[in-house]
C-alpha cells in the first residue's frame, strides 16, 4: 500500500525555537497512507508546536515538510488546509447556534451560481454536509443546531468539517485530532475510536493523547516528544506503557496506586447527605464524606455526579432530600453558606467557572479565602503577594510569576493555581473536585494528587469527579457508583481491595 | 434533536399565545377593540417600528446594539419633509427628497458601524453618539421657523390609504419584514451575523468579513430608521426632530421579547416582529380598555416588565449570568 503512495507527511529536520526555548528540536518523522499515528508526551515537551507546524499556524525555523509528496511552505492555516491537513482542535470551535451543515460548510465555501452573490443555499449546503458525514459514516442530521448535540457528537462535526480538506490528486487527507479524548467518557471515547479506525480507509490520522492506554488501543505507530526531541518512533504491537512513560519522563516515577490504611469510621461525617433528589436529574442520593477520607463519584455523562456535586456546594437547586454539614441539616442552601461552612468545589470548566482569566495568580488566590491578607473590606496587597507567592513555591508554578495574568499560563498551572485558591484556607472541611486532572500531564497530575492527599492528610474530607475509573482506584477510599442519576453501588476500598475496572463499567451502565 | 423541537418551538408559541390571549382579552373589555376600524388603527400604528425592528434584530443577532434610532429618524424625517412640498414653500426636489433622507441615515448608520467595527468602541456607546448627532442635525435643519407641515394630499394621504384593504403604511412595513426574513436566513451575510452573534473570534479564524459585516448591518438599521423617519413624517403629515419619540422603547424590547436575545447569535426577525405586534396593542387595547391615561405610562411598563421576566425565566438558573 505504502508503494504506491508517496508519504502523506515526511518531516525532515524540523526545528522551531521561541526565544532559548527550543519547542521543536531536530525533528524527522514521515507518516503515510491509511496510518494512525499517536503522538504523546508531557504538557510542554513539543507536541501543540509542532501541530501548529502542520496546521500552518506556526512556521518552523529550519527543516522541511512535504505533505503527499509536494514540499509545503504554509503561510496561514488557510494553505495547510487547501494541502489537505485537517486539524480538529483541543476546543471545540463550532457556532452552537447554527445548524451542522452551516458549521461544516465555514471551511467548505462554494462560490457557483448565485452563491457567488452572497446568497445562502441551503439545499446544496445540506446535501454537501450529508454527504461529507455518510463519508465519515455519521448518522447526524444535517439541520441540527449544533448547541443541542452532545459533546462526541460536537466532536463527529469538528471531524466532519477537518475531513472537508483539499489535498488535490489522489492525496490522502491528513487529520490532527488534538487530544479529541481529554473531556469524553469512556463510552464516548469508544464512539471516536470507531470514527478513527473508519477515518483510516481514506486518511491518515495523527492522535495527540495523555492516555497511554487509548493510544495503544487506536494507534498502529505511538510518537513520544520530549523537550521538543522526538524520543521514540514505534509500532505500538509488542511496545508497553512503561516503555513509553519512560521516553516521555525524565526519569521513570512509579506509579503509586491506592496505598490508603484503613482508618476509622467512628468518624463524624464533615458532610453527608440524604435522599437528595432533583427532579429529572437525580434521586435519592445517600452518602456522607469523611474527614480525612477520599470519596471518588463514579459514572458516565447522565449519571448525575456532576449535578450531585454542584447541589452539594450550593449552586445547583435540589427538590427533596437534606444536606448536613458537621452534623447540622443546611437551609436555603446556597454557594456563600456553603464557602463559609468550610467548603470548596473546583469545576471541571477550569476557564469558565474555576478562575477570572485576567486576574494574577496572586488575586485568584486571595479570592475566597484571603485570611492574612484582607481585613474586612480592605486588602493588604504585600500579605497577598506574600501568600500567592508561597503558593507558587509549594506547588512549583510555572513561570514562577505571581503577577502574570492566569489566562497566559498552561491548563496545569491554572489548575495548581485553582487549587491553592481554595487550599488557602485554614478552615478546609470538603473539598470537591470535578475531573481535576482534565487535560493535565502526567507530572502535574502527580502534583495535584499530591496536595489532594495532603489536604486529606491534614483532616479534609475529599469528593472526588475522576476521569477514569483507574484514578478513582488510585486515589480513593470508597468508591460510589452512579447511573442515570441514581446510587447503583458503592465499594470501600479500605476492604475490599481486589476491586476490578470491569465490574465498576458494569455498574455504571 | 429533542431539545430542538422543544425550544424552537417555546419562543415564537409563547409569545404568539400572549398575543392571541391579549386580543381576546382586550376584544371582551371593549368590543370596538375587534372592529375593522381599529384593527387597521392598529397596523397604522404597527407599521414605523416595525420597519425599525428589522434593523434592530439584524443588530442585536450579532450581540451589538443601536440606539440611534430617534435621532436617526428626526434628522432623516426633517430632511425629507423640508425637501417635499411643505408650508415653507421652498426647497421641493420631488422624489430626490427620499434618496437624500435615506442617504442621511445611511451615512449615519455607516458611522456608528465603522467606528464601532474599526476603532472597536462599543457599539452601545457609539450609537447613543450618533443618536444625539441624528438629534442635532434635526434641530439645525428645524431651525427657528414654525414646523414645516405636508402640503401635498397625496403624500399626506398615502400611509393611511388602503389597498386589498390594508393600508399602504402597513405594505411597505411587510415588504421590508420579507426582505430581513431574506436577508437573515438565504444570504452569507445574514448567517454571518448569526454566527459572529455566537463566536466571534471562530467567526474571524474562519476568514469571515467579520468588520464588513458589523458596518453593513448598521448601515442597513441606519437606513430603515431613515426610513421610518419618512413615514412616521407623513404619517403625521408634519416634520419635527422628535418624530422618533418612544420607538426605542418598543423595539429593543419588542426584540427582547421575541427571543432575540442581547448577547447575540439567538431570535430573528420575524420574533422581533411578533413581540412589535404585541407591545402595539397592548398599548391600544389599553387606551381602548379605559386605563386613565395618567396610568397608562406605568401600567405599561409593569406589564413590559412581566413579558420580559416571563421570556427570560426559562433560562433561570443559580449560575447564569445576566448582563
Amino acid at each position: 500500500m505504502t508503494q504506491a503512495y508517496p508519504p502523506v507527511l515526511k518531516l525532515t529536520r524540523i526545528s522551531r525555537s521561541f526565544g532559548k526555548v527550543k519547542a521543536v528540536n531536530n525533528v524527522s518523522l514521515q507518516i503515510d497512507r491509511g496510518e494512525v499515528i499517536g503522538l504523546t508526551g508531557e504538557n510542554g515537551a513539543g507536541k501543540s508546536t509542532l501541530l501548529k507546524i502542520l496546521a500552518g499556524i506556526e512556521r518552523p525555523d529550519e527543516g522541511t515538510m512535504e505533505i503527499n509528496g509536494k514540499v509545503a511552505n504554509f503561510r496561514s492555516p488557510n494553505d495547510a488546509f487547501k494541502a489537505g491537513v485537517g486539524v480538529v482542535h483541543q476546543e471545540q470551535s463550532l457556532f452552537t447556534n447554527l445548524s451542522v451543515a452551516e458549521n461544516i460548510e465555514q471551511q467548505n465555501q462554494s462560490r457557483m451560481g448565485l452563491e457567488r452573490f452572497g446568497f445562502q443555499n441551503w439545499k446544496r449546503i445540506n446535501a454537501d454536509a450529508a454527504a461529507v458525514l455518510k463519508k465519515i459514516g455519521v448518522n447526524l442530521d444535517p439541520k441540527a443546531r449544533v448547541g443541542d448535540l452532545s459533546f462526541v457528537d460536537r466532536q463527529m462535526v469538528e471531524i466532519a468539517r477537518a475531513v472537508c480538506v483539499e489535498p488535490g490528486g489522489d492525496g490522502t487527507p491528513l487529520i490532527i485530532l488534538d487530544e479529541p479524548t481529554a473531556v469524553l467518557e469512556q463510552a464516548e471515547v469508544e464512539v471516536l475510536e470507531r470514527e478513527i479506525l473508519k477515518l483510516k480507509k481514506f486518511a491518515s490520522v495523527i492522535f495527540v493523547s495523555h492516555r497511554l492506554d487509548e493510544v495503544l488501543r487506536i494507534c498502529d505507530r505511538v510518537l513520544v516528544m520530549r523537550h521538543g526531541v522526538l524520543t521514540s518512533d514505534r509500532s505500538t504491537e509488542g511496545v508497553t506503557k512503561d516503555e513509553l512513560f519512560k521516553a516521555m519522563v525524565d526519569d521513570a516515577p512509579t506509579v503509586s496506586t491506592h496505598a490508603r490504611s484503613s482508618r476509622p469510621i467512628e468518624l463524624k461525617p464533615a458532610i453527608e447527605v440524604q435522599g437528595l433528589t432533583m427532579k429529572g436529574k437525580f434521586r435519592d442520593i445517600s452518602f456522607a464524606a469523611y474527614p480525612g477520607r477520599i470519596t471518588a463519584l463514579v459514572g458516565t455523562n447522565g449519571s448525575g455526579r456532576g449535578r450531585i456535586m454542584r447541589a452539594l456546594f450550593g449552586a445547583e437547586e435540589f427538590d427533596g432530600g437534606t444536606i448536613e454539614v458537621a452534623g447540622k441539616p443546611v437551609h436555603n442552601w446556597s454557594i456563600r453558606k456553603a464557602v463559609a461552612a468550610g467548603l470548596a468545589y473546583v469545576p471541571a470548566e477550569r476557564k469558565v467557572e474555576g478562575m477570572i482569566g485576567g486576574y494574577s495568580g496572586t488575586r485568584n488566590i486571595a479570592l475566597v479565602h484571603p485570611g492574612e491578607a484582607a481585613r474586612g473590606q480592605i486588602l493588604r496587597p504585600g500579605k497577598m503577594a506574600e501568600t500567592a507567592q508561597s503558593w507558587f513555591d509549594r506547588l512549583d508554578v510555572n513561570p514562577n510569576n505571581i503577577k502574570q495574568p492566569l489566562d497566559q499560563f498552561s491548563g496545569g498551572n491554572q489548575q495548581k493555581v485553582v487549587l491553592a485558591k481554595w487550599l488557602n484556607s485554614s478552615d478546609l472541611k470538603v473539598l470537591m473536585l470535578d475531573h481535576p486532572l482534565r487535560g493535565l500531564d502526567v507530572g502535574v497530575s502527580q502534583a495535584v494528587n499530591a496536595e489532594i492527599r495532603k489536604a486529606c492528610d491534614h483532616g479534609t474530607a475529599v469528593i472526588l469527579i475522576p476521569d477514569t475509573i483507574e484514578e478513582a482506584l488510585e486515589m480513593a477510599d470508597e468508591i460510589i457508583v452512579l447511573r442515570d442519576g441514581q446510587l447503583s453501588a458503592r465499594h470501600d476500598l479500605s476492604v475490599a481491595s481486589d476491586l476490578a475496572i470491569k465490574e465498576i463499567v458494569a455498574e455504571m451502565v | 434533536m429533542r431539545n430542538l423541537s422543544i425550544k424552537n418551538l417555546s419562543g415564537p408559541t409563547g409569545i404568539l399565545a400572549a398575543l392571541v390571549v391579549l386580543i381576546v382579552l382586550f376584544s371582551l373589555l371593549n368590543p370596538r377593540f375587534a372592529s375593522v376600524e381599529n384593527l387597521q388603527n392598529v397596523l397604522f400604528q404597527v407599521s414605523v417600528p416595525l420597519i425599525i425592528v428589522v434593523g434592530t434584530s439584524l443588530v442585536i443577532q450579532m450581540g451589538s446594539i443601536d440606539l440611534s434610532v430617534e435621532g436617526v429618524m428626526g434628522a432623516a424625517g426633517m430632511a425629507w419633509i423640508l425637501l417635499s412640498p411643505n408650508t415653507r414653500l421652498e426647497g421641493d426636489i420631488g422624489v430626490w427628497a427620499w434618496f437624500v433622507a435615506l442617504g442621511l441615515g445611511l451615512v449615519l448608520g455607516l458611522i456608528t458601524g465603522a467606528i464601532y467595527a474599526k476603532l472597536k468602541v462599543p457599539s452601545f456607546v457609539v450609537s447613543l453618539g450618533t443618536w444625539y448627532v441624528g438629534l442635532g442635525i434635526a434641530i439645525l435643519l428645524y431651525g427657528n421657523a414654525l414646523l414645516p407641515s405636508l402640503t401635498s394630499e397625496a403624500l399626506a394621504r398615502w400611509p393611511t390609504q388602503l389597498t386589498l384593504g390594508l393600508p399602504n403604511c402597513f405594505w411597505l412595513a411587510a415588504v421590508i419584514l420579507a426582505a430581513g426574513v431574506f436577508v437573515s436566513h438565504y444570504t452569507k451575510f445574514g448567517r454571518g451575523l448569526m454566527a459572529i452573534g455566537n463566536n466571534e473570534p471562530i467567526a474571524r479564524s474562519n476568514g469571515m468579513p467579520v468588520d464588513r459585516y458589523k458596518i453593513a448591518a448598521f448601515a442597513i438599521a441606519g437606513t430603515l430608521c431613515g426610513l421610518a423617519g419618512i413615514l412616521a413624517t407623513m404619517q403625521l403629515g408634519s416634520g419635527s426632530p422628535d418624530i422618533g419619540f418612544g420607538q426605542l422603547f418598543v423595539v429593543i424590547p419588542a426584540a427582547v421579547i421575541g427571543g432575540t436575545a442581547l448577547s447575540g447569535g439567538e431570535g430573528g426577525v420575524i420574533r422581533s416582529a411578533i413581540g412589535v405586534f404585541l407591545l402595539i396593542i397592548l398599548n391600544n387595547g389599553l387606551v381602548l380598555a379605559g386605563v386613565d391615561p395618567d396610568y397608562q405610562s406605568g401600567v405599561f411598563g409593569m406589564i413590559l416588565l412581566i413579558a420580559v421576566i416571563a421570556v427570560a425565566w426559562p433560562q433561570r438558573g443559580r449560575l447564569k449570568v445576566a448582563k
